[in-house]
């Protein structure tokens, strides 16, 4: 395929995302956060933790917080005139209870949450949300820790954003994974935790599209929360794992407007999701420029050629990682010479994880799911937005679409 | 008998209680979940298990990751450089430093109810997460490691930002933990620990068949086999695995024989005079094996050092691989122990992929004439919460062990 006819696949005009919406909606937005922090205000708090002394005892500086508010601001596509109320935001984190719960997973996410990176002010604001209920850093264990679940839910009925990690089998024959001394399946489990939750977040592409487990065969009949859920506003916030700055942002919109963020069709936050890894490559002058790595350690991969011809899912794959990178953005897949391998995007397994270039791809075969096999395709099916082969449910995705826009 | 739910390891386990009055007469171990992993790669090309092994779990994934890449190196008859395998180990030790970490202060601390500093121990794991990302790109979940060597092509500056950041680990670890020197003088947040045991009167608690293996080789650790003080060579062919009802984790023996891996197993193939004070002292109990991994961590630091000052920059990162057709074994030493990757590929495509993982070896289900390594630790105690913090010793990985 010719390099022109690569460029033109590749600088269509994707799904564009809107940062400027015109001054009267942010005027009405503007007021419409700064209620709902008043309002938040008249809440205890959860913890009686105190962000300011907290980041004093740190030896953060009150500016060195506002530029972290500022810069959280752009990354929730937010005028800079909010940047006050995001930080305020951040100091009443405390008021919103956090569930989260461990599926069908690898516990990557909760690794990846616990150890957040980003900016330093990120760990000390995870360490005061009022997390509920999570295995790994509470406390309890075992039977306790069940006390604790149901006590988190009873109390903050209505009002805990759930956070799901891991799949849900659902697959005929045999109970695949159970929890609890009960042997409640994942899928009662979930429906029973979700029931009073005012939203639920899917962290990682096990919860969102299915992710490992969900790979051919899927012998377990692996799916992802919104298979299961369809009630109630659900995030996804696919990528394996997820990038924790993703879910502080998600976390931070709620407590700031009280509404989940602008989601797009897969119900991904546009904030985090409104971008192709292409769009924002630091090889991509390469790209550009027809410098392509041919092989693995060859000249080109001292020189920080272009990835693509080495299997790069870059240019379709939706995530904010070439921005916000990872582990105290000390670095991100592309920076290690390996291209992305499209994580956050749905059929991950089948349709990305391969590691040789796209063109002559021989692709297992999702049951039932079509596979694109030519880069055209597979550029082309997801510019258009039309061929991603993933059956979304339609109500979940209305509900959660609608509000978002209907009240924002 | 008692089902006891455990959580607080990677994924959730249960512990079956059998008791006469008051003592536990038996014990088993119970993973209620499942994934398929296994099932999954068969029939795929062998690069695609590149990017799923990892996923078997989020605490230990460069382990699976470069034990993919050390199984198929192996089927294709491929060497790879020095400074490849010096990065491997590099943030393969890395991933163990920070599990360790994590472990200690999340579950041995917590469990035991000692108070400790998170925001220190947190800033710790950063440092090294940080370290680990320099070569491997993100933690956890890296990519860079392929069939050949890695990716990453690390120039002289990341050299020198990598020692700067391992230094800083070294401070940071030695303020939480205190110097490792002499075992008779502890300090910091290990002699809270000793002191906390010793007062629970927990020190001889836990203790099993005092028999060791690792499978493994690489610049810490030998292929070996501890039995009766005797060291011997292992034999991978030696290994058995085998299903178990009502548990998605399989058994596994050596030689018909239940044998602990791990640190401790690691660290007694060793001459060390730290470790070995506490093994005379207390033998296989909860305490060394407890030292044992903290300990580790400040020989793993020095390890890295001297790769970060050794490594031979000038040689090429990927060597080039051509697939073919064969079965291969082989072990690497993940933060729990030996893990094992075994693979066949058949014109091309993988035809089985079998992965025995660490916790596996310690957490097999025996008879009462051949208990296995956790059985042998618990049965006899009188206390299901002790019997609990034994469980945990062993810091078992319930998501790698129900791939
Ligand atoms: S999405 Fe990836 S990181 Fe997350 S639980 Fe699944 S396999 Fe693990
Ligand atoms: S490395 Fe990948 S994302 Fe970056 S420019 Fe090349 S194709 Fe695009």
């Amino acid at each position: 395929m010719n390099r022109e006819h690569l460029r033109s696949l590749f600088t269509t005009k994707s799904a564009r995302v809107e940062t400027n919406r015109g001054e009267a909606y942010y005027a009405r937005l503007y007021e419409q956060c700064k209620a709902r922090l008043e309002e938040l205000k008249k809440i205890e708090p959860l913890r009686k933790i105190s962000i300011k002394e907290i980041l004093e005892d740190e030896g953060v500086s009150r500016r060195d917080f506002l530029k972290w508010a500022s810069a959280t601001t752009a990354m929730l596509m937010l005028p800079s005139s909010f940047t006050p109320l995001v930080a305020e935001a951040a100091e009443l984190m405390t008021r919103v209870p956090v569930i989260w719960i461990e599926l069908q997973d690898c516990a990557g996410n909760s690794e990846a949450f616990i150890r957040s990176d980003g900016p330093k002010v990120d760990d000390i604001i995870l360490e005061i949300i009022s997390l509920e209920f999570q295995e790994t850093l509470m406390a309890a264990a075992g039977h306790q820790a069940e006390a604790q679940l149901e006590d988190a839910m009873e109390h903050f009925k209505g009002k805990y954003l759930l956070f799901v990690e891991g799949a849900i089998p659902v697959g005929p024959g045999r109970e695949w994974c159970t929890i609890g001394a009960s042997g409640e399946t994942f899928e009662e489990h979930l429906k029973r935790v979700a029931k009073d939750a005012a939203a639920i977040v899917a962290v990682g592409t096990c919860a969102t599209f299915g992710g490992v487990p969900a790979a051919a065969p899927n012998p377990t009949g692996a799916v992802g929360v919104m298979d299961i859920v369809n009630d109630k506003p659900i995030i996804n916030i696919p990528a394996c794992p997820a990038n924790p700055a993703n879910m502080v942002g998600v976390i931070l919109h709620y407590v700031l407007t009280g509404q989940i963020p602008e989601l797009d069709s897969l119900l991904r936050p546009k904030f985090a999701f409104g971008y192709r890894i292409h769009d924002n490559c630091e090889r991509r002058a390469h790209f550009d420029a027809g410098e392509f790595v041919e092989e693995w350690g060859d000249e080109g991969a001292k020189n920080n050629f272009c990835l693509y011809k080495m299997g790069c899912k870059g240019p379709m794959t939706f995530n904010n990682c070439s921005i916000v990178r990872y582990n105290e953005s000390v670095n991100w897949p592309i920076g290690s010479g390996h291209g992305c391998i499209g994580c956050s995007e749905p059929g991950f397994w089948d349709k990305y994880a391969y590691e040789r270039p796209m063109a002559d791809a021989n692709i297992k075969m999702a049951p039932g799911g079509g596979v694109e096999k030519s880069v055209d395709e597979f550029g082309l099916g997801l510019l258009t937005a039309a061929g991603v082969g993933i059956a979304i449910h339609a109500a979940a995705s209305a509900i959660a679409g609608k509000k978002s826009e209907g009240e924002e | 008998m008692r089902i006891e739910l455990l959580e607080k390891i990677e994924g959730e386990a249960f512990l079956k209680f059998q008791k006469d009055k008051k003592i536990i007469t038996d014990v088993k171990v119970i993973f209620p979940h499942y994934r398929g992993i296994e099932e999954i790669l068969r029939g795929r090309n062998p690069w695609d298990a590149l990017v799923i092994n990892p996923r078997i779990c989020g605490i230990c994934g460069h382990a699976h990751l470069q034990a993919t890449a050390m199984v198929l190196e192996s089927i294709f008859q491929i060497t790879i450089t020095q400074k490849a395998q010096k990065i491997r180990e590099i943030t393969r030790f890395c991933e163990i430093i920070q599990n360790h970490i994590k472990w200690f202060y999340l579950v041995i601390f917590h469990e035991l109810g000692i108070l400790y500093d998170f925001t220190k121990v947190h800033h710790l794991i950063i440092t090294i997460n940080k370290l680990l990302a320099l070569f491997s790109g993100q933690w956890p979940h890296s990519s860079y490691c392929v069939i050949g060597g890695v990716t990453c092509d690390p120039t002289s500056f990341e050299i020198y930002q990598a020692k700067t950041l391992i230094r800083q680990i070294k401070d940071q670890f030695i303020q939480l933990i205190g110097e490792l020197h002499d075992p008779l003088n502890l300090t910091n947040d290990l002699q809270k620990l000793y002191h906390t045991l010793q007062e629970k009167e927990l020190l001889l608690v836990g203790k099993s068949h005092d028999r060791f293996i690792t499978f493994s080789q690489d610049s810490h650790v030998s292929n070996i086999k501890l039995l009766h003080g005797q060291k011997r060579k292992t034999k991978l062919t030696l290994i058995e695995e085998n299903e178990q009802k009502r548990s998605y984790a399989k058994n596994v023996t050596y030689n018909g024989k239940y044998y602990e891996t791990g640190p401790l197993a690691r660290l007694m193939q060793q001459t060390d005079p730290f470790i070995r004070y506490f093994h005379r002292r207390f033998k296989d109990s909860i305490t060394t094996r407890i030292i044992a991994r903290i300990y580790e961590v400040s020989l793993l630091i020095e390890k890295i050092i001297d790769h970060l000052a050794t490594i031979d920059l000038s040689q090429p990162s990927v060597v080039e691989s051509k697939m073919q057709d064969g079965t291969a074994i082989i072990s690497i030493e993940a933060a729990r122990g030996s893990l094992i990757h075994q693979a066949t590929i058949h014109q091309g495509k993988i035809e089985t992929y079998n992965i025995i993982t660490p916790t596996q070896w310690n957490l097999s289900n025996g008879t009462s004439q051949n208990p296995s390594v956790i059985q042998k630790a618990i049965i006899g105690t009188s206390d299901e919460k002790i019997a609990n913090l034994i469980f945990r010793s062993f810091d078992i990985c319930s998501v790698c062990t129900t791939h």
